[in-house]
This record gives structure tokens, C-alpha cells and sequence, in this order.
């Protein structure tokens, strides 16, 4: 995660032939990156090309050596792939620019559509704004008056890529004030 | 005066439909079909902000379509399906996508489905509903939408299918500016006709041009709670349902907004149902 602005291309497109793993939900794409970082891929969360896309798509990106033995692991592991294809452009990547707001005794960390609060002496979420996937008003229930150090994460509660962008927002705020995770 | 339709999801795991004419309870929350809910982020809040602005002009309150979902799809899905026939018994003037998952085919069915059962039908976006709108192609029917500035980059960049991936016009870039952004979102066909992008300034845009900027009373807090953009959109919509044109009722509504926080004293640690208290109580 890199801080402050969005200072480099971040149009996302890989100029190599990719390996593109689809699913059906986007929890079955953040059980299946776990599963691939475990087996030691190196592997990226991506939106599919436009012509493979159903909506709130979200794919996995990996060099197109890796599909197979990915796939077999994701078989093991009993993680659903909807399909799998190889293109030479690749996905577009998921933001990872992360800018703050500095509120004195609290601190706004913002990821894409996604905006997180906390207190900066306990770590206390007060807030969390933005986004528009039904998640979102679940997590915010969920999340709201716990400290970063016991709340759960964000992607383990959420299923849409609304809650992956609070996830990569939480862990900014961890990684700002000190909060292993 | 003219009825409005909220099409949303609430967050539940499972639930029926929330179906019904919503009010104001004395406990301040908000009721639908003898059921009350708290003013909570998304939906409720929405509902709630225009349930109040109504309830102040006299004008009808909103009727509710909301179908239990914490992102999975199950209850977008569910509230799609029932929309035709809601439609068609409500019979309203003003139709609202909000919280919901973006299935684009489901949305632009939708959009055809109103279209013939009430055609006149003036349609607005937030949320996941405007996600979906832009990702359909369909989002030059709409009158109205409210991105922040984490998504006006996205509607007007035509690659992306949501907010989360990346587009050069990023807030925080050097090539960020909402006026610019409005002129693109429109010109490509990702805009409705009418923009709030919501902000430190907001712009109000028209057909992808800027027609009026609210920045008065600044309360930079207002971007860390959550429920604030929900609220904007109500009060914005139950102005339109008074007969407002677009235009004025965005722009008085986000001076509604902002003097509901000012009032408030709103902190980046304030509750939305502290906020919509807050815009009862300064109307």
C-alpha cells in the first residue's frame, strides 16, 4: 500500500499474457487468493476484461504457467472456479492508493470509494463512509465501536469489492498507527 | 407533488421484504409497514432524510422496496424481481436505486421495465445503484446521481465497472477535477443529466457542465460519517418530489445538508441518527 497520492500509472494493464481466474462471488475470489498465497503464487485481485464480465466481478490474476497447478490447489480446497482464461491484457487492478485526512484526534483513511475513522490514541473506528454494495451498511454495523487491534477484518465480513477497498483501508489505518494485524 | 420509490437493500443475512409507506416514529426512527428501524447507514438513512423533508412541505412520503442483503446478491436479486410489480401498484414519479449489489443486466432490465410500465418516470442513482447504472449503459436515462469524489472518476472513465478499480482520474491525482470529470462522465454516457459530485466544494453539474457550487457552511467532518451521502440524496430527492427542478433541489439540498451539520457540530465521530435529528431540528 502506498500513502499520500496517486503518483504512478495505475491503469492496471499488463503488457505480458495473464492468467485470469473467474468466479461467481467475490468471496469465493478472497478465499481463493488465500488459498494461492499459501501455495507461494504470486497472485493479484483484478476486475475481468470487459468482455468477461457479468457485474460486481471481481478475478484473479497470475501468470499463465501458474493456472494449472492454481486451479488444482483450488480443487483441494474445495474453492469454485467459474472459468478460467489467459489474456494478453490482463485485468484492471484494484486502487491501492491510500490518502488520510487528519481530523486532530482522529484520523480518515480513504481507499478508493471507501473511507475509514478511527481515534488515533485507542484506534476506536467511529466511522466508515463511502461505497454503495450492501455490505457496506452490514460492516458499518459490525465494525463501528470496535478498536482495530479486536475487530475482525474487514474482508472476512464482507463479500463485495466495496468491502475489500474498507479491508485495504483498515489495514492502512493499522499499518498509520501501529496496530499489528 | 409527485411519489417517490425507494429501491434499495437493508442489511440483514436473511429477512422479508420491507414493502411500504414510510414515516416518522416518535422515537425518531423510521417506520415502514408497523415495523420501526434505525436511522443506520444506507437505506434507512435515506428513507428517513426524505421521510422528514416530506413530512416538513407536506408533500407525500416514500414508499419503500427493500430486500434483506449483506453483499451477496440475494436480496438485489429479490428486490429486482419484485420492482415491476411495486411499480405498478405504487405507480411513482420518482424511482431511487441506492444500496444494492451491481448486476448490471438485472439494472438494465430494470430500467427497461419501468420504462414501460411507467415511462415518465424520473429515475435517480447512489450508491451501488449508480454503479450499476454506469456499468449498464444506462446511465443517461437517469436525472440524477450523487458520486463522491472517489467516484466521479469512475463514471467518467467508460473501462471501469467500479469505483474500486483504478482510473487515472483518482482523487488525490494530479489530473483530478470534478469539472472536467463531469464534462466526461457525461460526454462518454456514464452521467445522468444531473450530478452532485459531493466534496469540500460540491458541483452541481448539468449535461456535464457546472451549474452551481455549494461550499457554505464548510463542516469538514461530513465526509468521515457515514450516512451523510445517504442523507444528501433524500432530502434532494423529497425537494424534487415538491416540484422543484433538479438543479435548485440539489443545490438546496446540499445547504440543507451542510447547516444540518453545522448545527449539529458534527464530528468525524458523530452517528447519522444524530445527523438526522440534526435536520429536523434546523428545517
Amino acid at each position: 500500500m502506498r500513502s499520500s497520492t496517486a503518483d504512478g500509472d495505475l491503469s492496471g494493464s499488463s503488457s505480458q499474457v495473464q492468467g485470469l481466474l473467474l468466479f461467481d462471488e467475490i468471496a469465493e475470489a478472497m478465499a481463493a487468493e488465500l488459498v494461492l498465497i499459501d501455495h507461494g503464487l504470486m497472485v493479484a485481485m483484478v476486475a475481468p476484461p470487459f468482455d468477461l464480465r457479468l457485474g460486481c466481478d471481481l478475478a484473479i490474476e497470475l501468470t499463465a504457467e501458474e493456472v494449472s497447478p492454481a486451479l488444482a490447489h483450488l480443487l483441494e480446497a474445495e474453492v469454485r472456479v467459474r472459468a478460467w482464461t489467459v489474456s494478453a491484457d490482463g485485468g484492471f487492478k484494484l486502487v491501492d492508493v491510500a490518502t488520510t485526512v487528519d481530523y486532530r484526534q482522529w484520523l480518515m483513511v480513504r481507499v478508493g470509494n471507501m473511507k475509514l475513522t478511527v481515534t488515533k490514541d485507542e484506534g476506536l473506528i467511529v466511522n466508515i463512509s463511502g461505497g454503495g454494495c450492501p455490505d457496506i451498511p452490514f460492516l458499518n454495523i459490525e465494525l463501528v465501536g470496535l478498536r482495530l487491534h479486536q475487530a475482525p477484518r474487514p474482508r472476512e465480513l464482507g463479500a463485495t469489492i466495496c468491502g475489500l477497498m474498507l479491508d485495504s483501508a483498515f489495514l492502512e489505518a493499522c499499518h498509520l498507527l501501529g496496530v499489528k494485524r | 407533488m409527485m411519489r417517490t420509490l425507494v429501491v434499495a437493500t437493508y442489511p440483514a443475512i436473511t429477512g422479508s421484504p420491507i414493502i411500504g409507506l414510510a414515516s416518522i416514529a416518535k422515537s425518531g426512527g423510521v417506520r415502514i409497514a408497523d415495523t420501526e428501524y434505525s436511522c443506520m447507514q444506507g437505506a434507512f438513512a435515506l428513507i428517513a432524510s426524505a421521510t422528514t423533508v416530506a413530512e416538513a412541505n407536506a408533500a407525500p412520503r416514500p414508499y419503500a422496496l427493500l430486500c434483506a442483503d449483506v453483499g451477496r446478491g440475494d436480496g438485489t436479486i429479490e428486490a429486482f424481481q419484485l420492482l415491476p410489480e411495486v411499480v405498478s401498484q405504487v405507480e411513482p414519479d420518482i424511482v431511487v436505486f441506492h444500496y444494492m449489489k451491481p448486476l448490471v443486466s438485472l439494472m438494465s432490465d430494470a430500467v427497461s421495465k419501468i420504462d414501460d410500465i411507467r415511462p415518465q418516470t424520473t429515475l435517480v442513482a447512489d450508491a451501488g445503484g449508480m454503479y450499476a447504472a454506469k456499468a449498464a449503459g444506462v446511465a443517461d436515462r437517469f436525472e440524477l446521481m450523487t458520486p463522491d469524489v472517489g467516484e466521479i472518476g469512475f463514471l467518467a472513465d467508460p473501462g471501469t465497472q467500479h469505483p474500486a478499480y483504478s482510473s487515472k482520474f483518482i482523487f488525490g491525482g494530479q489530473d483530478f477535477d470534478p469539472a472536467h470529470l463531469a464534462q466526461r462522465a457525461w460526454e462518454s454516457g456514464g452521467s445522468a443529466r444531473t450530478l452532485i459530485i459531493k466534496g469540500a466544494v460540491d458541483h452541481i453539474c448539468r449535461e456535464g457542465r457546472v451549474v452551481a457550487r455549494v461550499s457554505e457552511p464548510s463542516v469538514p467532518a461530513l465526509e468521515a460519517v457515514g450516512g451523510t451521502g445517504d442523507t444528501l440524496t433524500g432530502i434532494v430527492c423529497a425537494l424534487m418530489a415538491t416540484g422543484l427542478p433538479t438543479v435548485d433541489a440539489a443545490t438546496k439540498g446540499c445547504e440543507m445538508n451542510r447547516r444540518a451539520g453545522e448545527d449539529l457540530g458534527a464530528t468525524p465521530a458523530t452517528s447519522v441518527a444524530e445527523f438526522i435529528v440534526s435536520i429536523r431540528a434546523s428545517m
